[in-house]
């Protein structure tokens, strides 16, 4: 089917089929919703603006294009909802100003005024945001007016113009980093594409009826329902606290043009650098007669207040955003437990981190740097094969990667590996401070190989020191050893003892620095004291002023220091 | 013919060189509650980093509005005439709409007058760098091809690390991007971040300790220059001292033939914070 002419009934039938065809993805639209707030409604406030503009439509039927347009880009004005919403009035406005006057349009004219709907849509917004439904809406106009100059089929000019569209959406995720941390595309932008595949639809001579029974959706969209639905809602990945304007209001203000007392003469520019300073997400449409407000605030009486100033208030909502992203929260977090119990098991991680340690504080540390089991172990409590087998299961992990951080840990970590279902990385650490050092070389982004590679690499770069006692009388190349003599060992070897703790542990502490050494961690003990690291503290000091000196409470038993020096 | 360099305020080129350079810079905003100050303009590093001190929200920051820049295009027209050929060096994009405006602003403009408008895909006095070079160049009479070729080059080629006392800054104004993998933990883990290809702020290592940290900057560096001479940039928040300190150690370990000390300014300060260590370099 080709047309090269467009007119009110037939636009007339492209925003229906495209309202219906929004309207029946509603919640997959709500459900991508993250950008700016993640208040989950922006398909819902889409498909109210568009009913709104459906019903003007409706009520003013003609086979003008320019009177069906303008009656569409009346009804969205006073209809929109949400930024997407009034990002779409906008649109819808500029492509009215283009036509109007004219009864019908070729596709040169019909993509001039997708084009012109971008603009006046970038121009209605504050602070216009890339990888939003304006992305979406700009590169596909920008696709119909270099396709209307080679072809005369509105037809074709719409089809291009949604394959841009899709393709632009499917990019968004690159373009707004809070879109892929969360896995999504844009919300208002897959709402635009549902909007827009029914304009295609309807140019292709489809009805709504058709529509139910219409053929499979195209693969891309089909990826989308399904990262939809596997992904949890997209709000549920970020915060309410994050939320920093807590109350969504929208309001119409009916500009008084008398000389009524009290009321001051509207400038837009003026009203809006005014609203900015109140909040975000800002957007302020105006005419002669209207100027519709939709802001995320956290006083919306303020705001109102100021815009009362011009005129009447009307069509006033206002909604508090925490509560509805706490509402979203909670309703996962049923559904979550729900899915739980149903299959008993959550999603894969990409990786699964165990770590062995002793002592309440080291487990923290090793827990703070994103290690999702501590197995309780060390010199005297080595863990079995069993133990590390019964934590991997419990990971339910892609890969899982193993700090056995002793060496008479790492044969049970290995052979675990093997009894294991799914890949293991046993990374040969022989320490505490080992461990760490891996644990900051690893990359959750990278490759098993990669990491593997990392991590064993960076175990040689950190030097660990242990003082402990001696549980005999024991003699050790020069060192003459009694039992119950505090010992230092640097790495494998004995290189002080003495009755006197402090003493063998400031010996052995600056026998470990040298001119390479950049940073030294203290881990205190369960039996030392903060006074004591202090001291050790001071020794560093005096002697390396260039070595940064950190002490953590380490809580580990039988070792009162461990040290790092890297 | 003349050539003028446009940039934006954070950019971070003090006044006097953009003075005596001709550069035009466009403020971005910044808003500590309701209270709006316009960029270098009506707030200086100074104020803001105490400002900042003492106020319990964090700022926040927009940038200027494309009627902004076409008022600063039209004034530049004024100034020096149609025939002004105007190249405008834009803060990243992926960390700012400034660029978009610029480029919106030039579509409100178009066929008046000859504006060329890149996206530096940089931040702070590496762009800044770059927009002195190119002013210089245009005094010099070179003609703009001669100078977007050089910016091209100093675009693809600056090397940008920098070490930032907390992420809180970066991640509670969204500009962490690709760096947010790099989470905080007991130990003082320093990510050093970069500007990727892209524009985003990214992690390009993490060590333990400042020290570490600023040593590892400075191997990548030697790597990068290779004992071939170059222009050094340390850029700071509201530590002149250590900046001080390491670009005496940078002009005695390379090959400086032109170095700046530059503090960085509110809006590039909104998501970095105090504390800030950059270092920017780039083959003479």
């Amino acid at each position: 089917m080709v047309h090269t002419r467009l007119d009110g009934v037939q636009f007339s039938r492209m925003v229906y089929l495209g309202a219906s065809f929004l309207s029946g993805n509603v919640k997959v639209v709500d459900g991508l919703n993250v950008f700016p707030v993640p208040d989950g409604d922006t398909g819902t406030n889409m498909n109210l603006t568009l009913t709104s503009g459906v019903e003007e439509l409706s009520r003013k039927e003609s086979a003008s294009i320019s009177d069906a347009a303008s009656a569409l880009a009346k009804g969205l004005l006073m209809g929109a909802r949400g930024n997407s919403g009034v990002i779409l009035s906008q649109l819808f406005r500029g492509f009215s100003k283009t036509v109007s006057g004219k009864e019908e349009i070729n596709a040169r004219q019909f993509a001039d005024a997708l084009k012109a709907g971008v603009d006046s849509a970038y121009q209605a917004v504050m602070k216009p945001v890339e990888g939003t439904i304006l992305t979406v809406a700009r590169e596909a106009a920008d696709m119909a007016v270099r396709t209307a100059r080679t072809s005369d089929d509105v037809v074709h000019v719409m089809e291009k113009t949604y394959e841009q569209a899709q393709e632009t959406l499917l990019r968004t995720p690159d373009m707004l980093p809070v879109l892929k941390e969360v896995g999504v595309v844009d919300s208002g932008g897959q709402g635009l594409l549902y909007i827009y595949e029914g304009f295609l639809r309807a140019l292709r001579g489809e009805t709504a009826n058709e529509l139910k029974q219409a053929s499979p959706q195209p693969k891309d969209q089909l990826q989308l329902d399904k990262l939809v639905q596997e992904h949890h809602n997209a709000q549920v990945h970020l915060k309410t606290e994050d939320i920093q304007y807590g109350y969504c209001t929208e309001f119409m203000v009916w500009l008084s043009h008398s000389t009524e007392p009290n009321k001051k003469p509207f400038s837009e520019a003026l009203f809006r650098a005014q609203l900015d300073k109140m909040g975000d997400s800002l957007l302020v449409v105006s005419d002669d007669d209207v100027v519709k407000v939709h802001i995320h605030a956290e006083h919306p009486g303020n705001v109102m207040q100021y815009a009362q100033q011009f005129g009447s208030l009307h069509r006033i909502k206002i909604e508090n955003m925490r509560e509805q992203h706490a509402n979203i929260l909670k309703a996962e977090e049923s559904k979550e437990q729900d899915a739980a119990a149903k299959s008993g098991q959550l999603g894969a991680l990409p990786y699964g981190l165990i770590a062995v340690a002793a002592g309440k504080g080291i487990a923290e540390i090793y827990r703070s740097m994103g290690v999702h089991v501590v197995v309780e172990g060390g010199q005297t409590m080595n863990p079995s094969t069993e133990d590390f087998v019964n934590a991997i299961t419990g990971l339910n992990a892609e890969h899982v990667i193993i700090l056995p951080n002793n060496s008479n840990i790492i044969m049970a970590a290995q052979q675990a590996s093997e009894l294991a279902e799914v890949p293991v990385t046993v990374i040969p650490s022989k320490s505490i401070p080992q461990g760490m050092a891996a644990l900051v070389a690893f990359n959750a982004g990278a490759e098993p190989m990669v990491n593997a590679e990392a991590m064993s690499k960076a175990i040689a770069h950190v030097k660990t020191g242990m003082v402990t006692h001696a549980v005999r009388d024991t003699r050790m190349g020069d060192v003459e050893i009694k039992e119950g003599d505090y010992i230092g060992i640097a790495e494998k070897e004995i290189v002080t003892s003495g009755a006197d703790l402090m003493e063998s542990a400031r010996t052995l502490l600056l026998s470990m620095i040298d001119e390479d050494a950049e940073i030294v961690t203290i881990f205190l003990g369960a039996d030392a004291t903060q006074d004591q690291a202090a001291e050790l503290e001071e020794a560093v000091s005096d002697a390396f002023p260039d070595v940064e000196v950190e002490i953590l409470d380490g809580g580990q038993p039988l070792y009162p220091f461990i040290y790092s020096v890297e | 013919m003349s050539i003028v360099i446009l940039t934006d305020s954070a950019s971070d080129i003090e006044a006097s060189v953009r003075q005596s350079l001709g550069i035009v810079s466009v403020p971005l905003k910044v808003m500590f509650g309701s209270e709006t100050y316009l960029d270098g303009v009506t707030i200086s590093s100074g104020e803001f980093f105490d400002k900042l001190k003492q106020s319990s929200a964090l700022p926040t920051t927009s940038q200027p509005s494309p009627i902004e820049f076409a008022e600063v295009y039209k004034g530049i027209v004024e100034q020096h005439g149609k025939d002004v050929q105007i190249i405008v060096i834009m803060l990243s994009a992926a960390l700012s709409g400034t660029y978009q405006s610029a480029m919106i602003a030039k579509t409100m403009m178009e066929d008046e007058v000859d504006i060329t408008v890149i996206d530096s895909r940089k931040a702070s006095f590496v762009h800044g760098m770059i927009c002195v070079e190119a002013a210089r160049a245009a005094q010099e009479g070179k003609n703009k091809q001669q100078i977007l070729d050089m910016i091209d080059r100093y675009l693809d080629e600056v090397q940008v690390y920098f070490i930032v006392d907390t992420l809180e800054f970066l991640q509670k104004g969204g500009r962490i991007g690709r760096a947010s993998a790099v989470i905080g933990s007991l130990l003082n883990i320093k990510p050093i971040l970069m500007l990727d290809p892209a524009g985003y702020v990214s992690a390009f290592d993490k060590v333990r300790g400042t020290k570490k940290a600023l040593n590892r900057v400075l191997e990548t560096l030697q790597e990068y220059a290779q004992g071939q001479r170059v222009k050094v940039a340390v850029l700071h928040s509201s530590v002149p001292e250590q900046a001080a300190e390491m670009l005496e150690r940078i002009k005695q370990e390379f090959s400086v033939s032109e170095s700046y000390i530059q503090e960085i300014g509110p809006v590039i300060g909104t998501h970095t914070g105090p504390g800030l260590l950059g270092f920017v370099m780039v083959k003479e």
